[in-house]
Formats: C-alpha cells, structure tokens, sequence
C-alpha cells in the first residue's frame, strides 16, 4: 500500500514535470535549441504572479489567466531578440546566449524578490482532499495532472491538425525545404517559443501554489524537464509525457526509500535509460 | 578506362615558417612569467600566491574548456564534476589514508580520468545541446553522491588538516610550484597539442567536423581524448585548488560557479584560441576583485555581457584584435616562405 501510494504521488509529481518538459520538447523538435533560461523562466513567471496576487488580491486563476498571455509575450520576444540570431546547426551560439541569459535572470530575480522562498495564496485549495480507493490524494496535484494532460493532448492536437502545426512540423522536418513551400521559418519559430514559454505559465502558477519558489530554483527545474524529455524519447510530445511520469515515479520512490535519495533516484533512471535505451523508452530506434 | 598519366611536378623548394616574431616575445614572457610564478614564494606574500592561485585556476579551467567547446565541439556546463572528484580524492587520500598530500595531488588525477572515461561514452549519445544538460546532470549526480556518501563525511565536508605537518613557507613552495606545473600543462600543453599533427586534426575538426571525418581525421575518438583529458586537466585545477581551501563540501566541490567563470572567460576572451584564454581570464580576475562586492548586478552584467557576446562578437575580444592586428602570441600557423624571394 506504501509503494502504491508512492506510485500514486509518483503520477501525480510527474503531472508538474509534464508541463516543464512540453515546452522544451517542442522547441528542440522545432528548431533543435535547449533554452538553458527554461526554468529561470518558470521561477520569473512564478515571482511575478505571486507579486500580482498581492498587490491586486487575485485568486489562483485570475493570476492564471494574467500570466499565461505575457507568457506568451515573453516567449515570442525572447525568440525575436535573442533565439532568431542563434538558431543554426551549431549549437553553441544558442547555449552561450541562454546560458547568460539564464545566470543574469537569476541575479535580477535575486535583486528584485530577494533570495526568500514564497508561494501563491491558493484560499485552500492546497490543502484539500478526495479519498480515492483507500488513499488520499491531494485535489491541486490532482488539477495539476488534468491540466497537464490537456496542454500534452491540446498540443498534439495542434501540431498534427492545424496550419500552424503543419508549419511547425515541416519546419523541424527541413526548413530550406519548409522555406520553399512559403512558411516563413522565423515567424514559426517565434510561434514555437510564445507557446513554449506560454506553457510555462500555467506550469509557474502551479509549482508557486504546490510549494515554494526562490530565484535560485530555476536549474533543477530545467534538469527535470531534460530528463522527462530523454527518459521519453525525443520528437514526440507523449513521450515528453510519459518521460515525466517515469521521472516522477522515480523521484517519488526514491523519497519513500530515504529523503536524500528522491532527486537522486531520478537522476539514476535517468542514467540507466541513456544507457540502456538512448531513444527513450518510447522513442523510435535510430536505423 | 585507362589511368591519368602522372607527371611529376617540380616541387618549389620553400620553407615551413612556424614560428613569428610577436610568437618570440610572446613565448620568451610567458617563460618569465612561469618562472615568475614558481619563484613567488621568494618574492610575494601569502595573501598575493593565493591570488595568483586562483588566476590561475581560471586560466587552466577555462583552457580546458576552450578546448572543449572551441575544438571538439563539446560544449560542457558541467566540467566542475571533474573538479570536485579529483579534490575529494585528494582529501580521501591525504586525509583519510595518510598519503603525502604533495603525491596525493598527482594520484587524485586518476578519479577524473576514469569516471570520464563512462560519463564520456554515456553522454555522447545526446545530441549537442541535450549533451550539455547531460553534463550538468553528471555534476549533479557527483554533488548528491558526495552528500550521501559516508567515505566523504557526506553533506558535512572535509578538512585537510594534514597540511598543518608542514610549514608556512613549504606551502607556499609546493603551491606556487604547482601553479606554474598547471599552467605548463594546461596552456603549454594544449599549444604544444596544436602545434602538432593533432593541432592540424583538431583545427580541421573545429572549422568542419564533416569535412575533417572525410580528410582522414578520426573525429569520434578524437573528441573522446579531448574529453577525458579535459577532464584531467579541470581535476588538476580542481585538487590545487581544494587544496589552497584546506577545506571541501559537496557544495563547494561541484559549484556551478566554474561553468559561468569558464564560459565567461572563453567566451569574452575569444573562443577557439590561447590568447582569448588569458585575455578573458584577466578581465575576469580584475572584473571579480573590483566588481564582486556588488553581488547580484556583477553577476547580472556579467550574464549579459556573456549573451551580447553569443549574440553579437563570437569570436570575443582576440577575435576583434585578431582582426585588426596580424600578430599572434601562440601562433599556430604554417607559412610558407620561398627563401628565393
């Protein structure tokens, strides 16, 4: 009952992850860049929110609903000021850029927020329960694995029937080729990143309501969100899914066996499918 | 199909020119430089050698990762594993063991060199960017062991309290000598390695690792002997410097930190060559002795001047000077000169 109950939690864990991971899945299958600033974002998207929360009295879903559209604005000026100059075959521009993106969000935050943990006001939501089968589980983490579901399905639907999700597919496919047939790359891109970085929003929402955040926070989240994306299996956003539920699992169980092993034990799963299966457990195998 | 009759062409006779003028000077500074650095016990205070020190920890991190990322193509955020893998070594075996910590150092060389040797065939399995993430999840991986380990005293640390068997002066002695070793090996031995066939290969791999992998250069393994003696390298930095600390913890020993002062420092300096190195490296020393007090905006400036640079000036500070000025300090080029004119 224990360990079902750590699998339970493990799901529910993963659901957080799964809303980091979709984003970077999408843009390294788009345009083949790993934004090194990716949790930096969530944690400056957290902060902002609980100060809006505040300042203004708002509720979680009216910070919800402010936050997801400049998460948008954000991601598609991040791509026009800064992606669109580094996107290429070489894949050091883009690291570099983000990378002193990622240490100089970091210290602003650190100067405006200071280094404290907060958390978003949920008016009681965090606190509630159902009882299913025996065991209790938490309503928000509960919220938290639907939205994920939803944004996972909403995105696959998205790229598999709309005009922009046949852009953004010819283009991770061949952009000369993409380029040819009238799309025009950068627009694409931009797209990509705005719905990447939106995603982060309700992932920043989340993480502030579910427990804390501090400025310092943003790397490990961008670790989980790689390992989700590896563990699953690169250029599918359900493998980006399933990565993080793996992930969660893992990190869950490591908790139950003994505290200072959680993190730990996701990061040795993490291993051991780069060793065993490096195309992710539900990856296609290279030919 | 007959074969194209070969007709053998006079070969001009010419001279390979290796060496230049700027080279000369250059090299005859850097030779009084070292001197200068192993000597400092006989001419510098204590608080000097320790900054001295960690000059020149920079310079042999940041070469080493220029190695990394300017040469093979391998860009790491997480060479501070190796760093802290080879001081906790150190301190395991001149704390723990009681081996000479001066022969402990050298010892301590081989942790780095054989958990690159795994990490290095785990990791390459990720494409570019994820490859980088990868090696900060390593270095992840090495602090949390650290922490959980008891053969380290785990989260609490260590001290190497060994040190106090010996006296002020043979410190000082043994730390400036082995500064001017890690400066020997690291820039003189990566301009040694360029200089040499290698040189050429790696050259060739850093311009086109296609196009290298057509003319005969073996890329694959290549990039894995660059990444196990990066390694090797950052483990040297690493156990001189632990070792001036007299004291490590998980998370001092794998501190971000080395990444953002390596990518910095490359990255300012000019990636892709010597010069850069040691260009960035000052500006980074000075910047850090001025600037550090104000914390959090040194640190904000210095994220963004790092991007402006990715954005804007990749080829950093040599890179513009190069431009401008045909005089390398290490050159590496192969002129060649008709004496009959």
């Amino acid at each position: 009952m224990e360990w079902f109950d750590a699998l339970v939690q493990g799901v529910l864990l993963g659901g957080m992850y799964a809303q980091y991971a979709l984003g970077m899945a999408l843009m390294f299958g788009v345009m083949r860049i790993v934004n090194i600033s990716h949790g930096d974002l969530v944690i400056l998207l957290s902060l902002i929110g609980i100060s809006i929360a505040t300042a203004w009295g708002l509720g979680p879903l009216p910070v919800l609903i402010v936050l997801v559209p400049l998460a948008v604005l954000m991601g598609w000026v991040l791509q026009k000021a800064v992606l669109n100059r580094v996107v290429g075959s070489d894949p050091l521009p883009s690291l570099i850029a983000t990378f002193g993106l990622s240490i100089a969000l970091q210290n602003l935050m650190l100067q405006i927020w200071s280094a404290n943990s907060r958390s978003l006001p949920g008016h009681g939501i965090e606190s509630q329960s159902i009882e299913i089968g025996g065991i209790y589980v938490g309503l928000l983490p509960l919220i938290v694995l639907a939205v994920a579901t939803g944004l996972t399905w909403g995105l696959d639907l998205a790229l598999k029937r709309t005009r922009l999700g046949r852009a953004l597919r010819a283009a991770s496919a061949d952009v000369e080729a993409a380029a040819m047939t009238g799309i025009n790359p950068r627009a694409v891109y931009a797209m990509a990143t705005a719905a990447a970085v939106g995603i982060l929003g309700f992932a920043a929402v989340f993480q502030a309501l579910r427990s804390t955040v501090a400025p310092a926070d943003g790397p490990a989240q961008l670790i989980y969100a790689f390992e989700a994306v590896i563990i699953g299996g690169m250029g599918t956003v359900w493998g980006a899914f399933a990565g993080s539920m793996v992930l969660g699992i893992s990190q869950a169980i490591g908790f139950r066996i003994d505290p200072g092993f959680g993190v730990l034990a996701g990061h040795i799963v993490f291993l051991i499918v780069l060793a065993t299966r490096p195309q992710g457990l539900f990856g296609k195998a290279l030919s | 199909m007959s074969a194209i009759p070969y007709t053998a062409t006079e070969v001009p006779e010419v001279l390979v020119q290796r060496q230049t003028r700027s080279g000369r000077i250059a090299m005859t500074l850097a030779v009084l430089a070292m001197i200068g650095v192993a000597a400092m016990p006989w001419w510098a205070s204590t608080g000097t050698i320790r900054s001295v020190l960690v000059l020149c920890c920079y310079i042999a991190v940041a070469q080493m990762w220029n190695l990394l990322a300017g040469y093979a193509g391998l860009v790491s955020v997480g060479q501070h594993a190796f760093m802290g893998a080879a001081g906790y070594a150190l301190f395991v075996l001149a704390q723990t063991y009681g081996i000479n910590p001066f022969v402990a150092v050298f010892l301590s060389l081989l942790v780095p060199a054989a958990l690159a040797v795994p990490i290095y065939l785990l990791l390459h399995r990720l494409d570019g960017p994820y490859f980088s993430i990868g090696t900060w999840v390593v270095a992840e991986v090495f602090r949390l062991t650290a922490s959980n380990l008891p053969l380290v005293n785990s989260g609490a640390g260590m001290s190497l309290r060994v040190m106090k068997d010996y006296s002020a002066f043979e410190r000082n002695v043994a730390m400036s000598l082995l500064c001017a070793g890690m400066l020997l090996v690291t820039l003189g031995g990566s301009y040694w390695l360029l200089r040499s066939r290698f040189g050429l290969a790696l050259i060739a791999m850093r311009d086109n690792p296609v196009a290298a992998a057509s003319q005969g250069v073996n890329v694959v393994k290549l990039r894995f002997l660059i990444y196990v003696a990066s390694a090797v390298g950052c483990g040297l930095a690493g156990a001189i410097y632990f070792m001036a600390q007299l004291r490590i913890t998980p998370g001092s020993a794998f501190d971000p930190m080395w990444a953002n002062v390596a990518i910095f420092i490359v990255m300012v300096g000019g990636i892709g060559s010597i010069e850069g190195v040691l260009i960035g490296s000052l500006i980074f020393f000075i910047a850090d002795r001025w600037f550090g007090e104000y914390g959090a905006t040194y640190f904000v400036v210095l994220g963004l001047m790092t991007l402006l640079v990715a954005l804007y000036a990749r080829t950093g500070i040599w890179g513009l000077i190069s431009k401008r000025w045909d005089a390398p300090w290490f050159p590496i080029r192969r002129k060649l000169v008709d004496p009959n004119r």
